[in-house]
């Protein structure tokens, strides 16, 4: 399997400037900091509270657009709410994507996805972000967290892409990210909320 | 209390502002002559702006974009070829069964005051009481059918009226008159372009009160930056930028009244103004078209 670029690094190397790498790393703490602040300033919904708005948008742009991926756009709470969310759908007859991402109920983000993505549309049954990032947590997440100083880094619902035995299975994919190890993902089945299996990557 | 005849009356009219409503729902038809000569009460001004108004840039789906090549193959895995396909039919939706149904109704209502009507000439002159009293079966009767009539609209309503989606209507009024103009046009977000020429009849049309419609379609409800640009001897290559945020499942009108333009401003002089379109039927039977 080609490796996943999770957000974080698992090893840094060693001996390439300490201090570059401390001061690229208060870089990025202030950046985090700087985006927690502005993301605060909207309320954090769950990937659902949006569907209805991407999915006005998409019938707009294509009558036969269907949901075929969806990702947080911004970081991801406790409960698996989110200020922004990424909903992709695709167009068979247009052979073509389209991202709209949502944030307060309103789309900020409308564009077409430049690589080419016939991914089969997942089923409409989905369980909500918030059930599954539960379902991980208890799982694996809690654990790796407390162990490793952990995030919970990206949520995705997608079908087929990371469940080879079962191609038409809707999953969700839940990435917790280390700055200390590899990260861990979390795959939870998005029809019965269970979880399916857990690798490290 | 109201005497029967008022009644009837109220009826009527109350039936006639169904239909009224009814027609509002068709789009064309009706945007034009709704928008009026005069500004719509309740509209807001939108600005025509110089230069396209910049927005915020928002990533999106970075882990899809930061490992499309993961994404790509797995999807060229799943890709198969259908080895059987079902040729059942679809089963149809029950409410389209029962239209004929409707339809029948309205057929059978018809030929019911056909007949009545028959009889009412039969009987212009009432020579004794008993007339009356048949004249009032025959108003009940009429009452019967309006309310059958109300509750087959409100079956159409509630079929049709629900699905309306997010689109923009946009209307043209006035005319300048410091210089001729030969054509609107309109180029929307996705970059698709719509040029109206205005005729010699239309361009009369707009400077006595009538509203030109150039665009009717469905839009993305969000919000969108529209480039108007008008066309003719002064204005040529001059264009200005509207900033709209069409509602989700709702008409939004955009009209753009040419006459205070100048040349010197340019397409920046055109005043806009928006609105929505609010057309329904109510319980009541009343209806109402906003603003």
């Amino acid at each position: 399997m080609t490796r996943l670029r999770a957000g974080l690094d698992a090893a840094c190397a060693p001996g390439v400037g300490r201090a570059l790498g401390g001061f690229a790393a208060a870089l990025a703490l202030g950046a985090l900091l700087a985006a927690g602040a502005l993301a605060r300033e909207h309320a954090a919904l769950a990937a659902r509270a949006g569907l209805e708005s991407a999915a006005a948008a998409a019938q707009v742009w294509a009558s036969d657009a269907a949901l075929v991926y969806l990702e947080n756009d911004e970081d991801v709470d406790e409960q698996g709410a989110a200020p922004r969310w990424g909903y992709l759908y695709f167009s068979p007859s247009l052979q073509k994507a389209r991202a709209y991402s949502l944030r307060d109920g309103a789309i900020v983000v409308a564009e077409d996805l430049e690589m080419k993505f016939e991914a089969p549309p997942v089923a409409a049954g989905w369980i909500d972000s918030g059930a599954a990032l539960a379902a991980a947590e208890e799982r694996a997440g809690r654990a790796f967290r407390r162990e490793h100083e952990g995030r919970v880094s990206t949520m995705l619902l997608t079908r087929g892409t990371f469940q080879v035995g079962d191609p038409d299975a809707t999953t969700w994919t839940i990435i917790y990210t280390s700055p200390r190890t590899a990260s861990l993902f979390v795959m939870v089945d998005a029809a019965r909320g269970t979880v399916l299996r857990t690798w490290r990557g | 209390m109201p005497s029967r005849l008022e009644r009837h009356r109220g009826s009527a009219l109350r039936y006639c502002a169904l239909a009224a409503a009814a027609l509002a729902l068709l789009p064309a038809a009706s945007l034009a002559g709704r928008a009026g000569a005069a500004a719509p009460a309740g509209a807001t001004e939108v600005k025509v702006e110089r230069v396209r108004p910049r927005r915020e840039s928002l990533p999106t789906l970075r882990f899809l974009k930061d490992n499309r090549a993961f994404f790509r193959a797995r999807l060229d895995q799943l890709r198969e070829t259908p080895l059987e396909r079902r040729g059942g039919a679809a089963a149809i939706d029950p409410r389209f069964l029962a239209y004929p149904g409707l339809r029948d109704g309205i057929a059978a209502a018809g030929d019911s005051v056909a007949g009545l009507d028959e009889a009412r000439r039969a009987h212009e002159l009432f020579a004794r009481i008993n007339d009356l009293g048949r004249l009032e079966a025959q108003l009940d009767l009429l009452e019967h059918l309006l309310a059958e009539q109300d509750a087959r609209l409100g079956v159409l309503q509630h079929d049709f009226t629900g699905l309306q989606r997010t689109a923009l209507a946009i209307v043209v009024s006035g005319y300048p008159r410091a210089a001729e103009v030969s054509s609107v046009s309109i180029t929307l977000e996705d970059g698709a372009a719509i040029a109206v020429p205005i005729s010699a009849e239309q361009r009369d049309a707009l400077r006595r009160g009538g509203v030109l419609q150039i665009f009717h379609g469905l839009v993305e409800p969000r919000s969108q930056v529209l480039e108007v640009g008008l066309g003719g001897g002064p204005w040529a290559a001059d264009s200005g930028f509207v900033t709209l945020e069409p509602p989700r499942d709702r008409l939004t009108l955009l009209r753009l009244d040419l006459s205070p333009v100048q040349p010197a401003a340019g397409a920046t002089g055109i005043l806009a103004s928006t609105w929505l379109q609010d057309a329904e039927l109510r319980g009541s039977g009343s209806s109402r078209t906003g603003p």
